[in-house]
């Protein structure tokens, strides 16, 4: 067992693109942890999407070992996920650290999700240890952002490490402030054993892979586990730490951070939060553990093939193991048949969820528009959650419809603060502050909808800002709106899963667009195709698509028959993403298009 | 008998790649204005028969273009005696050429007729001027009148080219259109709605917003007045853009829709045989140089799967009016076209766009001007 003296635990949070992962990278490569050719690759993010978008999804934990004035320290690395949706899984990983490195970039300065992260650690009671990144850039504002890391988060510029991740300067001052500034974990080796599982994973070979902090005790293979909250319990094969890869240890004590293999297969017996202990000698209490995370955002999820039900039950099942954030339940569709009804922390969440189904399961999907979720007020008193505008019931029933609420925070250019309170204003947001961080740059608050920042919210920032600008946001509660859910008629029949809801007065508008845009969507039949929105019985926009009357190809001849056949071939590709409802064929993008509605 | 794809070519196909000018919509294998490269084509094309290695029997031959008949009278008579000396007529023969009436003059003419040319296929488009000056072509209608008389000294088998759906065009300029071909008394119609293809001016043209394609409606309205007034004339519609008087059906396109072998020569040219589908280089120059070297010509090739050519044979025999004989697809696929079609094509019999009987299968009437929806679920 280590002496928890020579114990770190600490993470690395950053704003995206700061250079969390070069960094954790460089730390892994300077202990020999990893080989120069390794470090290339951004070794902790191993999910392909991950990698594919350059961002850390999932918290990864990796032992190093580092050597400092005559002592062998175990540094306890803890990735954290840097975007908005992830904040749930950043706060899950700082729980597991008494320490952060706080990265700021030198060009870039502050931006959201640098406070955003910074408040998350200083909640969590974390060591900070500021620092300036990049600072082998060409061009850097390394004075500016001082001042800005001081403003906005009181940060004293004399405690500010200047670094560079890539180019590996002032990596030791790094290691010499994990090892000086954040605290040695504390806990008893001899009480009863608790640890905190703040991730799992399942691999195909050895089952479930618990990922857990140790408070107390000690754990080896052999010993008899108890899942306190889940209440089962196992025999642990196996204890090691990520090295970045597994690697068998003796033994797991205080302050340390690792996993445990104890061959359990079924998917659902572990539960990130809870807490580990000795079947013989549980603890008392359990660890404080997590709060449940919060899905606000939902979307259906239908297989093209009605027969790949099953295949995507199991494959969401499996994907609910790796990432406890997100949620499914079956649900039924006029339209499309079995699905499920999937929860999500957010956008961006959702799609790279769907990528994975798509990628790693091959399944072909139809994603209905995603949609927030609402809180109702029934006319009996009771209230209830709506994840499906489906779900809605008649208005008549509904006392108050309520809307998440959010509060964000934008940093951008001084020069465009009047355009974005202008989209906060169309957006129905409500005013709250406005703070320099120097002369050219300020921070913005709004309360908003939800409804209204998840879909395109961050596309419009970047757009008004040339990119410079950034948002974060946290869901502070529900709020009475004056919501409605508008129906979508094709050919006089309800698409369920075309309804959306929306604002009373956005209503009209917004039908009007939906309605053009599925008129796009939806090619030409043998007949004509009315599209409808309406509000209960009552019709708001209406457009139609005329009937096909022409579609045939007028020369084939012998030089044509190879060129034709593959136009044919590629149309008939196209149909495949069609779900027949009723006699009418709508493509999989239609579903979506409701979000392409917004502002016209 | 063999499998259709597997029996003797009976068919060639000869490509003639000049043209005074490229006519907006037009996306065929052609250099304008380059008559320098006429002799390298004789000559590359006498190198790329010869590949044949000895003449062969054909019942049919087809010069297309380009405008085979941009030739100079000289160059013409030399690119008959060419092919003539490679392809030995067998059965009734048949040996159509096309033309463009711009410069017909009679010894081209002559020339056609005394080398064996039996059908003249005429690419006149429309009669209203401002159709053909829209469609950039070079002629008006006292010179197809003119041009026909003179034809019709020599040849019994004349063949018109008409285009509707042109931007501006209204149904009653087709309709004139339709009845001045008629007045001229050709043998057999081929009636093309406008397409726009990527490359064109007009696809461009389109995708700017200054030239639009007429609509939807309009097109079908003219196709039905193209069938209608075209069955009234006493002509037979044997496939979806072809109409002729009994008996004068083109049998070198009948092949294409039967599935069965063809030679091809030429930039662009496609061939047919043993099951695999051939098209030389697109581009004049290239074929020229390709051909030249000894190289190979071929651009594009695919061999099809059985099951693959069955469906192809099954699209295009759709084509034709009298549709699909089911024993004769089987014996000429061995595939039944049932299994082909189970689960494919209910919907479409229930709105009456496919007519289903015990042996045969082909589009009605009002499934011909949707073609492409079904066919494309029979792929
Ligand atoms: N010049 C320079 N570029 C860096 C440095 N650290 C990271 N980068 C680059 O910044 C980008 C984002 O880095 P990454 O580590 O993926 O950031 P993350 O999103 O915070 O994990 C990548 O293109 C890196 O190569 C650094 O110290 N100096
Ligand atoms: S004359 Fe015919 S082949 Fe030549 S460019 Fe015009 S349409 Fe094309
Ligand atoms: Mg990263």
């Amino acid at each position: 067992m280590m002496d928890p003296r020579y114990i770190r635990n600490f993470s690395i949070i950053a704003h995206i693109d700061h250079g969390k992962s070069t960094l954790a990278d460089q730390l892994l490569l300077k202990t020999g942890t990893i080989t120069q050719r390794e470090f290339r690759e951004q070794i902790l993010d191993d999910l392909d999407v991950e990698r594919e978008r350059g961002i850390t999804i999932k918290a990864r934990a990796v032992a190093i070992h580092y050597d400092y004035q005559g002592h062998t320290y175990e540094l306890n690395l803890v990735d954290t996920p840097g975007h908005v949706d992830f904040h749930y899984e950043v706060s899950r990983s700082l729980a597991a650290c008494e320490g952060a490195l706080l990265l700021v970039d030198a060009f870039q300065g502050v931006q959201a999700q640098t406070v955003a992260n910074a408040y998350a650690a200083i909640n969590s009671d974390l060591v900070i240890i500021p620092c300036v990144n990049k600072i082998d850039l060409p061009v850097v504002r390394t004075d500016e952002v001082l001042d800005e890391m001081h403003t906005v988060l009181g940060i004293d510029p004399d405690e500010v490490l200047h670094i560079s991740g890539k180019s590996a300067i002032g990596i030791d001052d790094v290691f010499k402030a994990l090892i000086e500034r954040i605290p040695a974990p504390s806990g008893d080796a001899s009480g009863p054993l608790k640890a905190l599982v703040f991730d799992s994973k399942y691999d195909n070979y050895r089952g479930v892979v618990t990922y857990v902090r140790v408070r107390e005790g000690r754990i080896a293979a052999g010993k008899k586990i108890l899942f306190m909250k889940a209440g089962v319990s196992h025999e642990v094969l196996e204890v090691g730490q990520f090295r970045p890869h597994m690697v068998k240890c003796d033994e797991l004590g205080p302050g340390q951070v690792g996993y445990i293999v104890a061959g359990i297969k079924d998917l659902s017996a572990v539960h990130v939060g809870d807490t580990v202990t000795e079947a013989n000698r549980p603890a008392a209490q359990p660890l404080p553990g997590y709060k449940p995370p919060q899905q606000m955002v939902f979307c259906g999820m239908y297989p093209i093939e009605a027969t790949d039900f099953e295949k995507l039950r199991e494959e969401l099942q499996k994907m609910g193991l790796n990432d406890a954030s997100f949620s499914y339940l079956p649900e039924t569709s006029d339209a499309l048949g079995f699905g499920f009804r999937c929860g999500f922390l957010g956008m961006l969440h959702m799609e790279i969820i769907q990528q994975r189904l798509e990628k790693e399961a091959q399944i072909d999907l139809i994603q209905t528009a995603p949609n927030v979720t609402y809180e109702l007020l029934m006319a009996d008193g009771a209230t209830q959650r709506v994840d499906n505008p489906q779900d809605v019931p008649n208005t008549g029933m509904i006392k108050e419809f309520r809307e998440p609420i959010v509060r964000v925070n934008f940093i951008v250019p001084a020069a465009n603060i009047g355009s974005i309170m202008q989209l906060c204003e169309d957006r129905r947001g409500t005013y709250k502050s406005t703070e320099y961080l120097g002369p050219t740059r300020a921070q913005i608050v709004y309360e908003l909808p939800l409804a209204e920042v998840i879909y395109d919210m961050h596309d419009k920032l970047k757009s008004i800002t040339r990119g410079y600008g950034t948002m974060d946001y946290e869901v502070i509660g529900f709020r009475a709106a004056d919501l409605v859910k508008v129906d979508i008629l094709v050919k006089g029949n309800r698409v369920d899963a075309l309804a959306t809801i929306m604002h009373r007065d956005q209503a009209e508008r917004r039908g009007r667009g939906l309605c053009k845009r599925l008129k796009e969507e939806i090619s030409k039949h043998q007949f004509e195709i009315p599209i409808q929105a309406a509000i209960g019985g009552r019709i708001i926009a209406r457009e139609t698509i005329q009937a096909l009357r022409k579609n045939v190809t007028a020369k084939c001849y012998g030089g044509d028959v190879t060129r034709k056949r593959k136009l044919w071939a590629k149309q008939k590709e196209g149909k495949k993403r069609l779900k027949q409802f009723g006699q009418v064929e709508i493509p999989q993008k239609a579903f979506l298009s409701v979000l392409e509605v917004g502002d016209e | 008998m063999p499998l259709a794809h597997l029996r003797q070519p009976l068919a060639a196909y000869i490509h003639v790649p000049f043209c005074a000018h490229r006519c907006g919509y037009c996306d065929f294998t052609l250099v304008a204005r380059r008559d320098d490269l006429i002799d390298g084509y004789l000559q590359a094309l006498a190198i790329e028969l010869g590949t044949l290695g000895e003449p062969r029997p054909v019942e049919t031959l087809f010069f297309g273009g380009g405008t085979p008949t941009h030739l100079d009278a000289n160059r013409l008579e030399r690119l008959l005696k060419l092919v003539r000396r490679w392809f030995v007529p067998t059965g009734d023969f048949e040996f159509s050429v096309e033309a463009n009436p711009a410069g017909l003059g009679d010894d081209k003419i002559e020339v056609l007729a005394d080398h064996g040319v039996n059908r003249i296929s005429l690419g006149v488009q429309s009669f209203d001027s401002a159709i053909l000056q829209q469609l950039e072509r070079d002629h008006d209608q006292p010179t197809v009148a003119d041009v026909v008389t003179r034809l019709k000294r020599r040849f019994t088998n004349l063949s018109l080219d008409l285009i509707f759906g042109v931007p501006g065009q209204t149904l009653s300029l087709w309709r004139e259109t339709l009845a001045q071909a008629l007045a001229l008394q050709p043998q057999h119609l081929s009636t093309y709605g406008l397409t726009f293809e990527k490359g064109t001016a007009f696809w461009s043209r389109r995708r700017k917003g200054t030239l639009a394609q007429v609509p939807d409606d309009l097109e079908y309205a003219m196709y039905a007045a193209t069938m209608d007034n075209l069955a009234a004339a006493g002509f037979e519609q044997y496939e979806l853009s072809n109409f002729a008087r009994p008996g004068r059906a083109c049998r070198h396109n009948e092949a294409y829709w039967a599935g069965v072998p063809y030679y091809g020569f030429g930039p662009g040219a496609a061939r047919y045989l043993n099951g695999r589908r051939e098209t030389n280089h697109r581009s004049v120059t290239t074929w020229l140089s390709r051909v030249r070297e000894g190289r190979s010509p071929v651009g594009d090739s695919e061999q099809l799967s059985p099951e693959e050519r069955a469906r192809e044979a099954l699209v295009l025999g759709l084509r034709r009016t009298a549709g699909i004989d089911r024993a004769a697809f089987q014996t000429a696929t061995g595939f039944e076209v049932a299994a082909l079609t189970a689960g494919r094509i209910a919907r479409y019999v229930t709105d009456g766009l496919v007519k289903e009987t015990d042996t045969a299968l082909r589009l009605t009437r009002e499934g011909r001007f949707v073609a492409d929806s079904v066919i494309v679920d029979l792929l």
